[in-house]
């Protein structure tokens, strides 16, 4: 079986295991007749439950693995994660002002606005770099990015602190879960991770050719500054509309590149839909996870990834090669 | 639910025996300097609720405080010269009622508290609340006292001004108690205390019939992405008050975890079948209970029937008034569950 062939089976198998396991033990019987006849799941744990988290999951999961695979390919840092352009930093910021200021207090809201502070921030990091220089090299970008980042997060930290409804609410919000969310508001989010997806796929070739080296991307025929614009775009688009749909979610974004280019190399036609393949497994399985070691509470996926993601990049970074990028 | 006052309602516990103990011991004892101290007639010593005997040569006029506590003192008439709150003092609603001229505030965010400005008030006390850890009552005194950043802050504040606590946990009836000895304590008119305690008590008994009355099932409740938090009636002061005097809250695991259980959202169904639901004002409210699939058809959200939790004061005078607001939404729902 090719390497493509394992991921898909490890997706089904854990797309099965999110639907039909749970903090709340139904028997397999009941979940697979209400989902077959959704008339039948009279208590919403498989429609009202499940399925949307298993849909989240999966567009998360994929959408922070490409993400994670073109912010490295830009970079060239194999320890760059899909926030260093001040995404998940701008959502945060977004989230909590919009407590602070109009005491938003609703899920969609909340999605709205993590959304569009997202995009202004990595708007703004692409500006600050594109007017110091060329952007032949990644260097300005990931500067520009980290000190905005740092600025947002001073703000952030500066509201919070001083607010303990506004910590309250970024604390529920910090932590990314899939839970709780439904598929009503998930409509636009969509569009964005399938634009996201379009731009990262695109951006392939100029990965590969940014790989080499930007002089010789250059010799290649590549245009640096759109293909820095395209996958600019790619990881805004798709980190955004991860952040939005279930919080700040750390570690996939980092990692799934890793695992992906251990399995299928670092051609990005091939690495880009394994790394989302591994990221969707990753965040699905971990949700799983979550779900079970809680009783009949839950323990959230980002706490669930923020412990097992640990160990997980430990054990990448001591035995995979890291140069190969 | 808020980080800190997550961990303050965690720290709510049952600790029933001991503060009745506490509460006769604690009686202002003029005796209690040595004998061969000339200045004992004017002393003034007051034993809290965790055990700490506090000994002054007068009785204290500068009160400082935690604006719970100070709230349950100024509905007695006892009026502080310095506070501090976890939220915005200016705005919250609670202060409403009182002239707070005259009165510092040196803190609005929990375990920020200005410490110069609180010591140029000069307060002879500080009083805040004890949390405790569990259901038996245990107070972690490696933990500082509710309000407090750290046991460092605690100290310094213990420099400014010795501090008196009061125990937020067990039976909502002592934690009234328990505020109203400190207020007698600290001088104020038992006219006051009686006349709040006569509402008090009319209040209960208006109460104890609405609920008799109307026979609905209540959950008191907080939500949010995990799920929801169902309250353990024992574990609250307040609802194991407002159950002691009739009120028919839904009580799933008594044992296990203090304070409350967390029904994630799968398990959501099992604590959605009331009447009423007491929500509190932080986390989700009703158009995102609406959206859980899993909730969205309890009976008391389809009837609309959900109202706001507020955690009041333990005091006569506030509890009357809370007392009244419960039964005012007691009167106002009906039975819809079957």
């Amino acid at each position: 079986m090719t390497t493509f062939g394992v991921l898909t089976v490890a997706l089904l198998v854990t797309l099965a295991a999110s639907l039909f396991l749970g903090s709340n033990p139904v028997s397999p019987a009941t979940v697979l007749q209400a989902l077959l006849d959704p008339a039948t799941d009279t208590e919403a744990i498989v429609w009202g439950s499940r399925v949307p988290r298993t849909v989240l999951g999966l567009l998360v999961g994929t959408a922070l693995g490409m993400a994670g695979t073109v912010m490295q390919g830009q970079t060239g840092n194999p320890l760059a994660d899909p926030g260093l352009f001040g995404v998940s930093a701008g959502a945060s910021l977004a989230v909590v002002l919009g407590v602070f200021v109009l005491h938003v207090n609703s899920l969609g809201l909340t999605l709205a606005l993590s959304l569009v502070g997202a995009v202004i921030a990595s708007v703004v990091v692409f500006g600050v770099a594109a007017l110091g220089r060329d952007l032949a090299s990644p260097v300005p970008l990931a500067i520009a990015g980290t000190a905005v980042s740092a600025l947002l997060g001073a703000v952030t930290s500066f509201l919070v602190l001083n607010d303990a409804e506004t910590l309250e609410a970024y604390r529920i919000w910090v932590v990314g879960s899939l839970s709780g969310r439904s598929l009503a508001e998930v409509g636009p989010v969509v569009l964005l991770l399938a634009g996201g997806l379009v731009c990262a796929l695109v951006n392939a070739r100029s990965l590969n050719n940014l790989a080499l080296g930007s002089e010789m991307a250059r010799g290649l025929g590549e245009s640096l500054t759109r293909a820095r614009l395209v996958g600019l775009g790619a990881i805004t688009f798709l980190t955004a509309g991860a952040v939005a749909l279930a919080g700040p979610i750390g570690f996939i974004g980092l990692t799934a590149p890793h695992v992906g280019r251990a399995l299928v190399g670092g051609d990005h036609y091939r690495l880009l839909p394994a790394s989302a393949l591994v990221g969707a497994v990753t965040l699905l399985a971990c949700d799983v996870v979550g779900r079970l070691i809680g009783g009949q509470a839950e323990v959230a996926v980002g706490v669930v990834l923020a412990v097992l993601g640990g160990v997980a990049f430990v054990v990448i970074v001591r035995r995979a090669k890291l140069a190969v990028l | 639910m808020h980080l800190r006052r997550t961990t303050a309602r965690l720290l709510r516990a049952a600790f029933v025996p001991l503060v009745a103990v506490l509460a006769l011991s604690g009686c202002t004892n003029p005796n209690a300097a040595a004998p061969s101290a000339p200045a004992a007639a004017t002393s003034w010593t007051y034993t809290d609720d965790v055990g700490n005997t506090v000994t002054l040569d007068h009785v204290p006029s500068k009160i400082s405080g935690f604006t719970d506590q100070v709230l349950s003192l100024m509905s007695y008439g006892v009026k502080p010269v310095a506070t501090f709150g976890r939220t915005d003092v200016k705005t919250d609603t609670r202060f409403a009622n009182y002239d707070m001229d005259g009165v510092a505030i040196v803190g609005n965010t929990y375990g920020e508290i200005d410490l110069e400005a609180l010591a140029s008030a000069q307060p002879d006390l500080i009083v805040t609340a004890a949390y405790p850890t569990d259901r038996e009552g245990t107070i972690d005194t490696t933990q500082p006292y509710y309000g407090f950043k750290d046991l460092e802050q605690q100290k310094k504040l213990e420099a400014i001004a010795p501090i008196v606590t009061i125990k937020v946990g067990g039976a909502g009836l002592d934690v009234i108690k328990a505020n109203t000895r400190l207020a007698l304590a600290l001088g104020a008119d038992q006219a006051k205390v009686d006349e709040a305690q006569k509402a008090y008590e009319a209040a209960a008994a208006n109460l104890t019939k609405v609920a008799g009355e109307k026979g609905l099932k209540v959950a008191a409740m907080y939500a949010d992405a995990d799920g929801v938090y169902l309250v353990k009636t024992a574990d609250e002061p307040e609802t194991q008050l407002y159950a002691s005097l009739g009120v028919d809250y839904l009580s799933l695991n008594p044992g296990g975890n203090y304070y409350w259980d967390i029904y994630s959202w799968e398990n959501a169904a099992k604590v959605k079948d009331v009447d009423v639901i007491l929500l509190s004002n932080e986390g989700y409210q009703v158009a995102d209970l609406r959206k859980q699939a899993t909730f969205a058809d309890s009976p008391a959200l389809k009837a609309g029937q959900v109202f706001e939790r507020r955690v009041s004061p333990l005091d006569y005078s506030s509890q009357a008034r809370n007392l009244d607001t419960l039964a005012g939404q007691l009167s106002s729902a009906q039975k819809v569950t079957r």
